[in-house]
């Protein structure tokens, strides 16, 4: 296996993943997707709310906002010591105290003050609610870790798709340099350079092919790289990326361990 | 009735810039030129900023605060 990184944002990474099948590439997404923990509050007391929001679209909100995540600091609370009950081990609390004055206000994910420094939203600029002149909410919230399968609130990432490496080919010999291909493609891979047809961003290749259905001569070719996989995850700021790929590799490791384990008990 | 937090579909945050985004529109900005430099990408994201219509401030007219004071 073999992974080179094409590109390393703060909240996105995009890389080739070669020498793995499809079946490899599918677990490695879904893992990501459904099984990798990440913090999310899950239990709202609200103590007051005068605002025009209704308790439970608030808390629902307040659900949705991405915590940064510490894995090695939190337990999942099915495997605390407290089982479940919610302890310092597993949970964490988030309070939001904020009142309007003469002025209306709006409130935002910053204004939570968490009880851990290290989980905090991971963007403060979410607006959470409007508040009119005088009104008022007191809030308490528990966040815990989670997996996606439970509620897509904690999945650590918005999206994890892969896709099969483009190749694509032109044969000199047969190329009219009609141009139609170029003008057909709608993601300008293709190029008329002097008098060759030349390739380009061939990553950003959709393999829609409607080049070679253009091209009367059949001088191009649409191909994709066997056994190789160009991804591209995208964190929701919960944790880095590309923890999230390394951290997702060890949890898919583990749990094949224990389908051969069972296996092999057999 | 206020900007939701996430895309529905994808996941990705969308409310932290949807002020951002309102003030570049208003100012004159193409919308897709604005949602292309805010990284959104997908058009299940572009969707949610482009036909989103913010009715929290129809509802806050309603608002009373009476409760409050009296205690
Ligand atoms: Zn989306």
């Amino acid at each position: 296996m073999e992974i080179t990184i094409l590109e390393k944002t703060e909240h996105n990474i995009k890389f080739i993943l070669e020498g793995m099948d499809v079946a490899f590439a599918n677990a490695l997404r879904r893992t990501m997707l459904t099984r990798l923990p990440a913090m999310a509050i899950d239990e709202v007391l609200v103590i007051e709310n005068t605002s025009v929001m209704y308790d439970e679209m608030l808390a629902h909100r307040l659900g949705l906002v991405p915590l940064t995540t510490i894995l090695e600091d939190y337990n999942l609370p099915d495997k605390c010591d407290c089982e479940g009950k919610g302890c310092s081990l597993c949970q964490c609390t988030l309070t939001l105290e904020k009142e309007a004055g003469d002025e209306e206000i709006m409130v935002f994910s910053r204004d939570l003050s968490s009880q851990d420094p290290k989980v905090v939203p991971a963007s403060g600029d979410i607006p959470l609610v409007k508040l009119a002149p005088h009104q008022r909410i007191i809030i308490e919230a528990y966040a815990r870790l989670g997996r996606g399968v439970e509620n897509a609130k904690f999945q650590p990432v918005a999206t994890v798709a892969y896709k099969y490496v483009p190749l694509v080919t032109v044969d000199k010999s047969k190329c009219t340099l009609c141009g139609d291909c170029v003008e057909v493609c709608p993601k300008k891979i293709l190029r008329l350079n002097g008098n060759t047809l030349a390739t380009q961003n061939t990553l950003d290749c959709s393999l829609c092919e409607a080049c070679v259905e253009e091209c009367e001569a059949g001088a191009i070719t649409i191909d994709s790289k066997p056994d190789s996989f160009l991804f591209k995850v995208e964190s929701t700021g919960s944790l880095p990326p590309e923890e999230i790929v390394v951290k997702s590799a060890e949890l898919l490791k583990e749990r094949v361990q224990v389908a051969l384990d069972f296996a092999n008990s057999l | 009735m206020i900007i939701p937090v996430r895309c529905f579909t994808c996941g990705k945050v969308i409310a932290d810039k949807y002020e951002q985004f309102k003030r570049e529109v208003r100012q004159g900005d193409d919308p897709a030129v604005v949602l292309d430099r805010l990284g959104y990408n997908r058009y299940c994201c572009r969707r949610m900023l482009l036909s989103h219509i913010d009715i929290i401030d129809n509802f806050m007219a309603f608002a009373t605060t009476e409760g409050v004071e009296q205690r």
